[in-house]
């Protein structure tokens, strides 16, 4: 499985990262990695240093987690997006609608 | 198959075995599971036995003359194709090998001699099983092909069917599914300009079609009424946004081509750049994504706006969806923007540059299964020198045989003053039979565009009808006069070069957002004819007025056919109108126009 995910209570943290492709395949599996998490204030990080491509339906799993985390009081921060995968994060202007850390 | 076809009810088994003893057996326990039995004794029978019957289930043994288990499974397996056709080998040979070719020569299953009675049925059990479930997803499979190609074909009859000018427009599409989650619009204006949209929903396949409908309604209804492109857009928005699940969305860029200004609005929200190419293949310009895709935030961000672009008669716009720049080949590359930019600079402007495109694409990617769907659209930008503006003109604005008799009669009845007199006397004689009027003021002028809302009054009461067209473009082109250089005083001198007018819409935008104050006031009235009518257009702004006065004396402007970009606004109202006059400094407008059945 090419999701990893790790919770950190502490700092009310969850870390979901992304390995080789990001798309629909993957769609129950990262679900699954945030959906239970309920705390408020919860902030997600997605961190897509090791995802190699990523499709529209990944945009909408993203937009999915934002909605997750506005409910939350929460926030996406997306990490260290490769180039290819950045590329498509600018096209759809993401980092209007969530904080994209390079 | 008469012979399957009588019994419905039962099922049907070859028994392949050169041993008639063990034929014999196996046909006993079939039977007693509810089987009608075939047999054949070599591999090339057996195979002719199940092109003929088409049985439900196969029990082969391996060693045989003339062709052995392998080579006759292998055959029925390639023969049925498209159906499970369980097929058991039955041998005595206990061996890795043996079990190991088996399943390569497309076994589902072996059973080693000896075996009981009891293992052979729960064998037979446990593949009739698989069998069913196969059959179950078989015929889902078909029903959902077979309404994906129902919806394929009423989407394509009310979406592509439609378009405008797709003998000028070079659009070209491969969908990855049935059905294509792209969309490519072109839709005519109540002025001539063109409304372009390419859309890419998220994903492909009938799932991402869903959006499509309303999408279409919206893009074409707003257009035909007249709805400036960004207003659409807006709508758009908002539409998908309620419609549709959190991740769906549409990736789209949106063109509109201008008439009579040598100039392109676009707008693009997720799809890849959208190019303007010079005729020598240069590129001009791209238009980068500059919002979210469409349906993603409940509306446009604040500010969101058209760019302009200056173009010229022989530039090709050309929109692309992602499944361009990232179809890939054998060797995983993408196609990529480097590819795409190169080809198209290379390519004959003559030709559809969409087909030459979508060539070069499946010129790489060789026979790669194509993971998402492609669109290519290429206008050129001279799309309207040839019948566009003239249809326009040549709409009945005044009936030439009518201009015609006058002349012939004039000499006869010495009415040389023309017929302008005459149409003087008939507004006296008829009453106005209905009035309108609609006064904006201060922000509500910069959010607010009159003409959609005039026309469908116009049309909610007289009908709708191509002549009223050309009234459009009249109540067009005098609000926007009215707006620009009364109420938000832009000189008209800025757009005569092509970098000025970008100018001029930059500004003209930023005192738009800004307006607090001044007023425009629109006032119809209309006056039967004894066939057609007449309509009488009065719109006073709040502006000091404008240089335009001069220009229009008397109605007897000769414009100079210099290239100039501004007052071809005027020039066209004065050809659709009888009578056009300006007052009080420009401030004023009066225009008649008249329609005859």
């Amino acid at each position: 499985m090419s999701i990893k995910q790790q919770i950190s209570e502490s700092n009310n943290q969850v870390i979901i990262a992304i390995e080789n492709n990001f798309d629909f395949s993957l769609h129950q599996h990262f679900r699954e990695a945030y959906s239970h998490c309920n705390t408020p204030k919860t902030d997600f990080i997605l961190d897509l240093s090791h995802t190699e491509y990523m499709d529209s339906s990944a945009l909408g799993m993203i937009l999915l987690l934002k909605d997750h985390a506005d409910n939350l009081g929460g926030q996406v921060i997306i990490k260290k997006p490769s180039d290819t995968v950045n590329k498509i994060l600018e096209i759809a202007q993401f980092h209007r609608l969530v904080t994209i850390e390079k | 198959m008469p012979f399957q076809k009588q019994k419905l009810d039962s099922k049907l088994a070859l028994v392949v075995d050169d041993s008639k003893m063990q034929c014999m057996m196996l046909s006993v326990l079939l039977k007693e599971e509810g089987y009608e039995v075939i047999t054949a004794n070599d591999g090339a029978c057996g195979v002719a036995k199940y092109i003929e019957y088409q049985p439900d289930l196969v029990l082969m043994d391996i060693n045989m003359p003339i062709m052995n288990g392998y080579e006759a499974a292998k055959q029925i397996k390639n023969i049925s194709q498209g159906s499970l056709a369980p097929l058991i080998f039955i041998t005595s040979l206990d061996s890795d090998k043996a079990f190991i070719d088996s399943v390569e020569a497309g076994g589902d299953s072996i059973l080693v001699r000896p075996f009981t009675p009891e293992v052979f049925k729960a064998k037979i059990k446990a593949i009739q099983r698989i069998g069913d479930l196969y059959t179950q997803v078989k015929n889902l499979q078909q029903e959902q092909q077979k309404d994906e190609e129902l919806a394929e074909q009423l989407l394509n009859g009310v979406i592509g069917a439609r378009n405008y000018a797709l003998d000028k427009i070079g659009i070209v599409k491969k969908a990855a599914a049935i059905f294509s989650g792209d969309i490519q619009l072109s839709v005519l204006c109540p002025n001539g300009d063109i409304h372009v949209l390419l859309g890419d929903f998220t994903g492909h396949g009938l799932r991402s079609s869903i959006g499509a409908i309303p999408l279409t309604t919206t893009f074409r209804t707003m257009t035909n009424k007249g709805f400036s492109l960004l207003e659409i857009i807006k709508q758009i928005n908002e539409q998908l946004y309620d419609l549709l699940p959190a991740n769906l969305f549409l990736a789209a860029s949106f063109v509109c081509v201008s008439s009579t200004h040598h100039s392109v609005y676009a707008f693009n929200a997720g799809l890849p750049d959208t190019y303007i190419y010079s005729n020598n293949g240069k590129i001009k310009h791209r238009i980068q994504s500059q919002h979210p895709p469409i349906g993603v935030l409940p509306q446009l961000l604040p500010h969101s706006r058209l760019d302009v672009y200056s173009v010229e008669e022989y530039d090709r716009i050309i929109l692309i969806s992602d499944g361009v720049i990232e179809a890939r080949n054998k060797a995983k590359e993408m196609f990529g923007s480097e590819r795409f930019e190169k080809v198209v600079s290379e390519s004959d402007f003559s030709q559809n540059i969409a087909v030459l495109i979508m060539q070069s694409v499946n010129d790489f990617c060789q026979e790669t299964e194509q993971e998402d769907d492609i669109s290519i659209i290429d206008i050129p930008c001279n799309i309207f020198t040839e019948n566009n503006v003239e249809d326009i003109f040549s709409q009945p604005y005044f009936d030439e045989n009518y201009e015609e008799n006058i002349d012939e009669n004039s000499l006869a009845i010495n009415m040389s003053t023309d017929h302008q007199i005459i149409t003087a006397n008939d507004v006296l004689s008829t009453p106005a039979i209905w009035k309108w009027q609609l006064l904006l003021s201060g922000s509500r002028l910069g959010t607010v565009n009159p003409i959609p809302i005039a026309m469908s009054q116009i049309q909610a009461i007289e009908g709708s009808g191509e002549h009223w067209h050309s009234l459009y473009t009249i109540l067009t082109e005098l609000f926007v006069n009215a707006l620009d250089h009364g109420v938000l005083e832009l000189s008209s001198a800025l757009k005569n070069s092509p970098e000025g007018f970008v100018q001029y819409f930059n500004e003209r935008e930023k005192r738009l957002e800004k307006l607090t104050s001044g007023y425009i006031n629109i006032k119809l009235s209309y006056h039967l004819l004894a066939s057609g009518g007449r309509m009488l257009i009065k719109i006073k702004d709040s502006g000091k007025g404008f240089a335009v006065l001069e220009k229009f004396k008397n109605n007897s402007l000769n414009f100079t056919q210099n290239n100039e970009l501004s007052g071809r606004g005027l020039e066209l109202v004065n050809q659709l109108t009888e009578t056009l006059e300006y007052q009080y400094n420009g401030s004023l407008v009066e225009a008649s126009y008249i329609w005859n059945q």
